[in-house]
């Protein structure tokens, strides 16, 4: 389902570095706010000119619903987000969202696992704030390189249980996210698990996902150009081997649902 | 008032602005951002005979004022857009232009005339994709075969045939005046320019098909100089596209000689932009005390 999505001038109302080079930004904007599920993402203008041309695609972080403001948390990759990070409160960005199709949850309270890896964190926050606001239950494993890149632990927090590992071991335990996963899937009862991180981390989720019979959807990135499904620029292969766009039948896929490659 | 409609082919426009294939899909994903029938015309997806992958991933790629694409025609075959999306687009007060992608000269035809009767304004002829193996720009880069397959489409069809050239040759006026000699009721160009990027970490190419068409406001000169030269040389009406954001963009494309023009990655950068381009040459015109859009049709190498 993609519901209504809207382009809109929204005012940066505060910017900061939460870790090298990652930043979280709010902005205010209400119609987004209003209409954003888990997982969705906008198009977000990074240029004043045209270059870079292109949007940036960023996952929703977090949505402040009566305030009317949204969050992202974006790490400096390239020209398009070093020029979003360089904004300051009160100027504007131009986005257009909210787009695609996000996480898939009932409402009924169930046990679910969230694993965020590095900046891979960005769409769960959303998520873990609407699951807990239902009652799930909820577990969030965080894994980074070192603890500097450990993001948002204490909003996850509130959520519920936290478990964080870091491969220098400079926070939580030592060791490889993968790791944490399959030890939590055998230790512990989950209904579903939400993950998003770079490729190897959602293909250990697939693995895991399969070996323990426990759904999970995950939230892929990829490179756009127009967000909303017509351009067919950022698709992905599904198991029957045609093409899906990761704008509009994405960026959540249920894990069994998409080969991926790379 | 200012007088914006145009004529391509016997297609009326009530503006000259379309929106360019590929760009666009088949309309309907910008459909709830603004009225589609505030445009001129819709030029749909390429359509090819039966369904089409399109090519592996990575398809796109940034590039300096655009991008280059290697989608590879991906679309949900003729029937699919016969039976399924083109009665919604139809619910929209527009002209739809069919793009069509055959492999073969033969599936040119049977495109065409599969399309016939179904309520399409008319027909792009796409032999200017650069990101297939197969037809696409091979016929386009050739004279005589670019010339046999508007043959093939012209006498398939009852439509308004549009003809869309690719910038990849050393003569666009040849190809131009063979496709018209050839039937051709009207000229779309400029299709994408063939470029790659690559990778320097993974020291591979960017886009797994290799090679792509590049396009956005980087191209735009490139396009202007195609229409001014081909709209000078044949005496069927010229669609000029490549590049452009702004009504001034649109602006130097029909002063150059194009009689309609097409906003296709701008699409991207501003999904509002077609609509931007409409007023804004509507306002040049009030400013310029221009009643009518014919006037400025070429007037760069008219007067």
């Amino acid at each position: 389902m993609s519901g209504f999505y809207s382009e809109v001038s929204s005012q940066i109302v505060e910017q900061v570095s939460v870790a090298p080079d990652c930043y979280l930004l709010t902005l205010k904007a209400p119609q987004v706010a209003a209409a954003a599920n888990p997982g969705q993402f906008v198009m977000l203008r990074c240029s004043t000119g045209y270059d870079p041309f292109l949007r940036r695609p960023l996952s929703i972080h977090q949505v402040l619903r009566e305030q009317g403001k949204i969050r992202f948390l974006y790490r400096v990759k390239g020209k398009g987000t070093a020029w979003l990070s360089e904004r300051k409160p009160g100027e504007r960005v131009s986005l257009l969202g909210p787009l695609g199709r996000g996480f898939v949850y009932s409402e009924k309270k169930k046990k679910g696992l969230l694993v965020g890896a590095g900046i891979g964190v960005a769409p769960l926050l959303f998520l873990a704030e609407e699951l807990a606001s239902l009652e799930w239950q909820l577990v969030t494993l965080i894994g980074a390189r070192t603890a500097s890149q450990v993001l948002r632990g204490d909003a996850f927090s509130r959520c519920g249980a936290v478990k964080v590992i870091t491969e220098d071991g400079s926070a939580g335990e030592r060791g490889l996210l993968l790791q944490l996963l399959e030890r939590e899937l055998r230790e512990n009862d989950f209904d579903v698990i939400f993950g998003c991180g770079p490729l190897p981390v959602l293909k250990g989720i697939q693995e895991f996902s399969r070996r323990f019979g426990i759904p999970a959807q995950i939230a892929l990135e990829e490179r756009m150009a127009c967000g909303v499904g017509a351009c067919l620029g950022c698709v992905c292969q599904a198991r029957d081997r045609t093409y899906l766009r990761v704008c509009r039948e994405g960026p959540v896929f249920a894990a069994d649902e998409v080969i991926l490659d790379g | 008032m200012v007088d914006l409609s145009v004529e391509i082919a016997g297609i009326r426009m009530k503006n000259p602005v379309m929106v360019a294939s590929g760009t666009f899909g088949f309309g309907l994903e910008y459909a709830q951002l603004f009225d589609l029938s505030r445009l001129g015309a819709i030029v749909t997806k390429a359509l090819t005979v039966e369904p089409w992958p399109g090519n592996p991933p990575p398809r796109i790629w940034e590039t300096p004022a655009g991008l280059l694409n290697a989608i590879g025609l991906q679309n949900p075959g003729v029937e699919v857009f016969a039976d399924e999306i083109l009665p919604e687009l139809k619910k929209f007060d527009i002209p739809v232009i069919a793009n069509i992608a055959g492999f073969t000269k033969e599936e040119f035809a049977e495109l065409a005339s599969r399309l016939t009767g179904t309520g399409v304004s008319g027909l792009e002829v796409n032999i200017s994709c650069p990101n297939v193996k197969a037809g696409g720009m091979v016929f386009g880069t050739v004279p005589e075969l670019a010339a046999e397959v508007v043959e093939a489409v012209v006498s398939s069809t009852s439509l308004p045939v549009i003809v869309k050239l690719t910038p990849n040759v050393t003569d666009i006026v040849a190809v131009a005046k063979a496709v018209v000699e050839a039937g051709a009721h009207a000229l779309s160009l400029i299709n994408t320019l063939l470029g790659m990027a690559i990778d320097i970490h993974r020291k591979k190419p960017v886009l797994a098909n290799v090679t792509g068409g590049l396009s956005g406001p980087a191209i735009r000169p490139v396009a202007v100089r195609a229409v001014w030269q081909v709209s000078q040389a044949v005496d069927v009406p010229v669609v000029g596209m490549g590049g452009i954001c702004t009504g001034s963009d649109a602006l130097e494309f029909i002063l150059a000689g194009a009689t309609a023009v097409a906003v296709g990655s701008a699409n991207f950068y501003d999904p509002l932009s077609s609509v931007k381009v409409v007023e804004e040459i509507e306002n040049y015109c009030i400013e310029h005390g221009v009643e009518s859009l014919h006037e400025l049709v070429g007037a760069a190498w008219k007067n």
